[in-house]
């Protein structure tokens, strides 16, 4: 027992274990931003497509699924893939990094990819729509077909005025990323827990206590850092963009973290 | 759909937790964010200081970390509180943090003449937010306010999945599925529940806001 306050971050590998955990929630959430966006693009052109039941059911996808808890999808996702886990297991690709060759991630991959692909696709939808019409019809009037209009005059525009949004959308992953801890898979909140568990058992860990309180606010100050930082980034964003283009950027419904930048 | 009926009991049931912990957090986190908001703009410089560290720390902590922090952490250190009072404290401390940044939103959107005049009229500062002010504030974010409150729904989920053990609509899902070994239905209906609470929270919010909105 001792009275100094966090001193088993420096005991044993306590505050490196946990670093290193915190590491893997940041993988998730970059391999989970990327495939999203892909995703995402995909459903933002397909609910404004000019095909009636295409944007109808497009539609009605990214309405679901922005609207379901991200853990919900998680849990489910887990159970319902489970064929899918073993055959993962069994054939990770090499080059992902070595906490997602558990087949854990499949579900958690699912999930987050799931929900966030929605919620960027409604992003994206946004920033084409809040181009002025002028645009789309000036590029008809050049002979422009609607394939060349979206990919050299509509996307490049469009897709601009949504990073300041995306990467506050970062900001919420990058949290959403510890709900995968509910699933056992080992990230920082497992490790956290781990270091909670062996801490003060001469046995198993160090002589030092880790208080539940103070590793838990240990962790939840790595991603308040990390979430500062894009923060920023995402408001000097918004600025610049809002200078060059003289609009204000559009709000999604339902999403917290673009609410107040 | 025999899966439903056969369990439409404990289905509501779940559904009543979960728009319990939602109401009760939302009151919470609206007391709170009013606080926090006249914190952020109030004259005094260290307070405003105090609301921006609240602000961004609730802001940017995952909530289940949050929850862990308050309802294992506490009861830890000898500050034992139920899983009632920890989820809906969590939940409302997190949310409190977003109502706070668009109230003050809101507030930024009252033009500066009002708080001139109202000054000069001979109110007090707190006379000045509370009557004129926060009344316009509220109606220019009654959108933003109704975005929360969906978030908040999809949070509590996130609340009862956690170590707290309070019986949520998804927790019931989970239940169902852990009892029948039907997934698909076990989880669907749950998801039903929750696009349920959502879709009402919309429709309400845009009545509200077509009936009370100030556009600017």
């Amino acid at each position: 027992m001792t009275f100094a306050f966090f001193d088993w971050v420096t005991a044993e590998n306590n505050g490196r274990y946990i670093l290193e955990g915190f590491v893997i929630n940041l993988q998730i959430a970059a391999v989970a931003l990327v495939a999203s966006l892909i995703l995402g693009l995909a459903l933002a052109l397909l609910r404004l497509a000019r095909h009636r039941a295409v944007s109808f059911v497009a539609g009605l996808w990214v309405d679901v699924f922005r609207n379901l808890p991200l853990i919900l999808l998680i849990l489910f996702l887990t159970v319902l893939l489970k064929p899918v886990r073993q055959a993962w297991e069994d054939a990770s690709p090499s080059f992902l990094p070595e906490s997602f060759e558990s087949g854990l991630v499949v579900g958690a991959l699912a999930g987050l990819i799931l929900y966030n692909s929605a919620v960027l696709a409604e992003i994206m939808r946004a920033g084409i729509l809040s181009l002025p019409r002028g645009q789309r019809e000036a590029a008809g009037a050049l002979g422009l077909g609607y394939h060349q209009t979206m990919r050299h005059v509509i996307l490049p525009q469009g897709l601009r005025r949504m990073v300041p949004a995306t990467v506050s959308q970062l900001i919420t992953l990058n949290k959403d990323t510890t709900l995968v801890s509910l699933i056992a898979f080992q990230e920082v909140i497992r490790r956290g827990r781990s270091v909670i568990a062996n801490a003060g058992n001469p046995f198993t860990g160090s002589q030092v206590e880790a208080p539940i309180l103070e590793v838990f606010l240990f962790i939840g100050l790595l991603f308040v850092g990390v979430n500062l930082l894009l923060s920023r980034l995402s408001r000097r964003l918004e600025i610049r963009e809002r200078k060059r283009t003289g609009t204000k950027p559009q709000r999604v419904a339902g999403l917290e973290d673009q609410l107040a930048t | 759909m025999t899966i439903v009926l056969a369990n439409l009991a404990p289905l509501l049931d779940g559904l009543r937790i979960t728009l319990s912990i939602a109401v009760l957090s939302f009151l919470g986190a609206m007391v709170i964010g009013i606080l926090v908001a006249v914190m952020r703009i109030s004259p005094i410089a260290p307070l405003r200081a105090v609301g921006l560290v609240y602000v961004e720390f609730f802001r940017n902590i995952p909530l289940l970390v949050l929850v862990l922090l308050i309802f294992l952490g506490l009861r830890d250190s000898g500050v034992g509180i139920g899983p009632w009072t920890a989820g809906i404290l969590a939940l409302g401390l997190y949310t409190a943090a977003y109502v706070a940044e668009v109230l003050r939103s809101g507030v930024f959107s009252v033009s500066k003449g009002q708080v001139e005049a109202s000054l000069s009229l001979g109110f007090t500062y707190g006379e000045t937010m509370r009557r004129i002010i926060l009344p316009q504030a509220f109606r220019t974010v009654i959108s933003p306010l109704g975005s929360l409150v969906i978030a908040m729904i999809k949070n509590s989920a996130i609340v009862g999945a956690s170590a707290i053990a309070l019986s949520d609509l998804l927790k019931v899902g989970r239940i169902l599925n852990s009892r029948t070994f039907q997934t698909f239905p076990s989880f669907f209906w749950a998801a039903v529940g929750y696009l349920l609470l959502t879709v009402t929270v919309t429709v309400l919010f845009r009545r509200l806001e077509l009936r009370y909105a100030i556009r600017r």
